[in-house]
């Protein structure tokens, strides 16, 4: 059973996603029985007012934002670490985190009016923040038509730094914004309902698409940016399109869910290491692995202590930590970076 | 396709979906209602009836509630709501900082979430796009701001009768207070310590706060009105100089007691804590917007001025 398993990554993965999925939308804090769900679901029955309104308003959305951002961070971490050709690279390593956060902390700091845009103007802003930084980091790490990988790296944290300290500043002078700043920041999904699924999803499509045609050319990286140029492959331009496909996944991702860690970083190594490291099968896999254990961490904060909920953040690092250093220990190959 | 068309293809269609709007709020069908009132946040509220379920998402707003008799209308309560005490056999819907639960508050079936200022305007979106009325009840700035508050939520769930009397007595009570003080000229500066975690710099509140307000009623001068913002540090330096002659401990539930802060350095050199005018007082009397404010008014007069009121 376990070799039918392993051979078969799609096929586990994928009934993986499927499982936390339909888990994710029978939980909650209201008791709805699973087979009322499922036919609900299957458009059997129609449930009463308010069970479906939990369903199709609460639930069905909130699962789908938190798989596409699981897919969003765990595919651009992927596509960092082949990118970096370093195993400690995740989807904020070039200050799409810090930027983000500034942008949202800017926004909440200054309380703007409740327009309709004002609803949505601290997504907008962590979006437009984690761009920004980006951008910013790029343009000082490039060098004439070349981006050094590691001057990109230096720029990244030295940027992610600045950032950071603008937004303590920005928060310790808010007035009584302060809460409401460090409860986005450790990673609770700040909106709900079906515009931030509709708002993220072509962005996070769009990154996606990109990165998954990319894993071939991310192979032949591996070998060096000399060797892969001598062997055919636009270097400069690769390294553009995957920050700019993987930045915005995660800058998406950031900006409708708050700051979740460690599923960028963990989740692309433990499928290297049951998987291998062949991009074209890593980076799927990855979607796949990001969007279920997502799923799988936001299940658990929201049951633990229920009626409140935990900030997935907190999960993701409780939980994924114990369980990678399990994987270490397993794994009798050698590591695939 | 070639690498070179894949990649402009890919920031063209990027570019134009940078274009895409963000999804306008749903319009609200008009419809023949009898309360209608504007929230804090200039949107037109209207309920057809009073309303029998309420949700209150702050403590203040839980307060307001049940002090003009409205106590059996609430529903649900957020988790910081503690007084009265009927209040804490209502159901939990979660906590303002750490997640509001929005599938118990859909099951409650309310027709009415009572918001305030500490409620992100991104849920009160939220609540409405789950088809929920939502009214969000901004912090007054002074005491004619409350009392207009405890009339909009009389209105709101059918209490105008018990909302006047409490008014009238509250203005009462207010006004009895302000006839001790007439003719006391001495007003001792009063600092109301917030939290002293870095007992060099504590935080207190600024001018123009509440806090502020309630101490200058009281007959008092707030130590922290040279600093500016709602919350702010003030250094032991400065309060030095100022030399309190009162210190009002607003973390005292937190364990700060009287014997602790004279062990702070350059504490002990401060009048108020050589004269041993260092008192503990519940901070959830000036912190939430509610009729305790004037509680809180009485307990700050009969600490300032013993002699004028008791």
């Amino acid at each position: 059973m376990r070799t039918f398993l392993v051979k078969r990554p799609f096929f586990l993965n994928a009934c993986l996603v499927a499982l936390t999925l339909l888990l994710s939308v029978a939980f909650g804090s209201v008791f709805i029985p699973p087979k009322d769900l499922l036919s609900a679901l299957l458009g059997q029955i129609s449930l009463d007012q308010t069970n479906a309104t939990i369903l199709y308003e609460i639930r069905l959305p909130h699962t789908l934002l938190i798989a596409l951002t699981g897919a969003a961070l765990a595919t651009s971490g992927a596509a960092y670490q082949g990118l970096f050709r370093n195993p400690l690279a995740d989807p904020y390593l070039i200050g799409v985190a810090s930027g983000a956060g500034l942008g949202a902390v800017l926004v909440m700091a200054r309380n703007w009016p409740a327009t309709p845009l004002g609803y949505y103007a601290v997504p907008a802003a962590a979006f437009l923040g984690a761009l920004i930084t980006v951008a910013a980091v790029y343009s000082i790490a490039r060098l004439g038509k070349t981006v050094p990988v590691t001057t990109l790296i230096l720029a990244g944290v030295a940027l992610s730094s600045f950032a950071t300290a603008l937004s303590s500043f920005f928060m310790l002078y808010s007035e009584n914004e302060l809460r409401r700043a460090l409860a986005w920041l450790l990673g609770g999904a700040a909106l709900s309902g079906w515009p931030p699924v509709i708002a993220m999803l072509p962005y996070v499509a769009v990154g996606l698409s990109v990165l998954l045609l990319s894993g071939h050319q991310l192979n032949v990286l591996q070998l060096g940016e000399e060797p892969a140029q001598q062997l055919g492959l636009p270097v400069e331009r690769v390294k553009v399109l995957l920050i700019v496909a993987a930045s915005l996944c995660a800058a998406a991702a950031v900006a409708f869910s708050g700051m979740i860690g460690f599923i960028g970083l963990i989740i692309p190594h433990a499928l290297r290491l049951i998987w291998g490291a062949d991009h074209r099968r890593l980076l799927p896999l990855s979607l796949l692995g990001g969007a279920s254990a997502l799923l799988l961490a936001d299940l658990l904060a929201r049951m633990l202590f229920a009626p409140e909920v935990l900030p997935v953040g907190i999960l993701t690092a409780l939980a994924g930590v114990p369980f990678f250093l399990w994987l270490l220990r397993r794994a009798k190959a050698q590591m695939y970076w | 396709m070639k690498f070179n068309t894949l990649f402009r293809t890919i920031l063209l269609i990027t570019s134009l979906l940078a274009a895409c709007g963000a999804p306008t709020a749903e319009p609200t069908a008009a419809s023949d209602t009898s309360i209608s009132l504007t929230d804090g946040l200039n949107r037109t509220v209207s309920l057809a009836t009073p309303a029998e379920h309420v949700i209150s998402l702050a403590p203040s707003n839980t307060e307001i509630l049940f002090a003009i008799d409205a106590g059996e209308q609430v529903v649900g309560r957020d988790a910081a709501s503690d007084y009265p005490a009927e209040a804490l056999s209502i159901t939990d819907i979660g906590d303002t900082y750490a997640g509001l639960n929005s599938e118990i508050i859909v099951s409650l079936q309310p027709d009415l979430v009572l918001a305030a200022e500490i409620t992100p305007v991104e849920y009160v979106a939220e609540l409405e796009q789950l088809g929920l009325t939502v009214f969000w009840l901004a912090n007054p700035t002074d005491l004619d701001g409350l009392y207009t508050n405890l009339n909009i939520v009389a209105q709101l769930t059918g209490r105008e009768v018990e909302a006047i009397a409490l008014i009238e007595s509250l203005q009462g009570r207010a006004a009895t207070v302000e006839a001790a003080l007439a003719g006391v000229t001495e007003k001792p500066t009063v600092f109301y310590e917030l939290d002293a975690t870095d007992s060099s710099a504590p935080w207190t509140a600024g001018g123009g706060t509440f806090i502020d307000l309630l101490i200058t009623k009281a007959g008092g001068q707030n130590a922290g009105a040279v600093l500016d913002g709602d919350y702010a540090q003030i250094s032991i330096e400065e309060l030095l100089v100022q030399n309190p002659d009162v210190i009002l401990l607003g973390d005292a539930a937190y364990g700060v007691t009287v014997e602790s802060i004279a062990a702070r350095a350059g504490w002990d050199q401060l009048a108020a804590v050589q004269t041993g005018q260092v008192f503990p007082f519940d901070d959830n009397l000036v912190s939430r917007p509610g009729p305790r404010l004037i509680d809180a008014l009485e307990q700050l007069v009969r600490l300032l001025h013993p002699d004028q009121f008791n």
